[in-house]
């Protein structure tokens, strides 16, 4: 019961699905977010609203602008961990999405959703994600919860099945 | 250490049994995961779960592979060792 409750909440708030019995809050920004930046902040906020083709940067880097310096390399990081790499951006983007969810961020899972959508996720694919999400929510809270040891070492290299040792 | 007693492969069912064959196959493995045997602990439930779970996990439109990457990351967040 509580692994299958853990995972329905987690794609029904992930996925922000109004309450059934209660009206959905408005939710005003806590914080006032700046508008107006110095030439070397508008820089980075500028390749930031490229990066997500985004008219604006999304709010929370324009959050981060209040400290130009944190502001750079915070994004320089942001940047080198969403670039095609061993992995390329739009899986990236879809696994964001998936710890968004889990994470029951409503801020991420708009933000990412998007993403994943605008650089190829289909609708099949979405739903594919959601599943999985769902069944890894499921099982996780039984693992913890049933405190299980790992089957597998954790150390393995992938060319077969490595198993942990059992108590 | 595990809170309750986890039901050996050889106590379920001849059924339940196949269907773990079918799992050992599925993951490459010569053992039944931990998880798969207290699924079926409720044969209802454990039967209905691994048939959503290996619809879910097959390839599509995302690969097998990316899957496992996506419930990896549902494992991280949830700080999940198992």
């Amino acid at each position: 019961m509580a692994g299958v409750t853990h995972a329905l909440n987690s794609v029904a708030d992930g996925l922000r699905m109004a309450p059934e019995f209660v009206p959905a809050a408005a939710r005003p920004p806590l914080v006032p977010l700046p508008d107006a930046f110095e030439p070397e902040v508008k820089t980075v906020l500028d390749e930031i609203a490229a990066f997500y083709a985004m008219e604006r940067p999304p709010a929370v880097f324009r959050w981060m602008s209040r400290d130009r310096i944190f502001l750079a390399g915070y994004w320089g990081a942001t940047r080198a961990a969403f670039s095609d790499g061993a992995l390329d951006r739009p899986l990236k983007e879809i696994l964001a999405l998936a710890a968004s969810m889990t994470g029951k961020s409503d801020y991420g899972v708009d933000l990412h959703l998007r993403e994943a959508r605008r650089l190829g996720l289909t609708e099949q694919g979405l739903t594919e994600v959601v599943e999985v999400v769902q069944l890894f929510n499921t099982v996780t809270k039984i693992a913890d919860t049933l405190r299980l040891e790992p089957d597998f070492n954790p150390r393995a290299n992938g060319d077969g099945a490595e198993r942990a040792p059992q108590a | 250490m595990e809170i309750v007693r986890l039901t050996e492969t050889q106590e379920l069912t001849s059924e339940d049994q196949k269907f773990c064959e079918a799992t050992k196959a599925w993951f490459k493995i010569d053992f039944v995961p931990k998880m798969s045997r207290v699924l079926l602990t409720v044969p209802e439930f454990g039967r209905s779960y691994g048939r959503a779970s290996r619809r879910a996990m097959s390839d599509g439109a995302l690969s097998r592979g990316q899957k496992e990457l996506i419930a990896a990351t549902v494992s991280a967040i949830n700080v999940c060792e198992y």
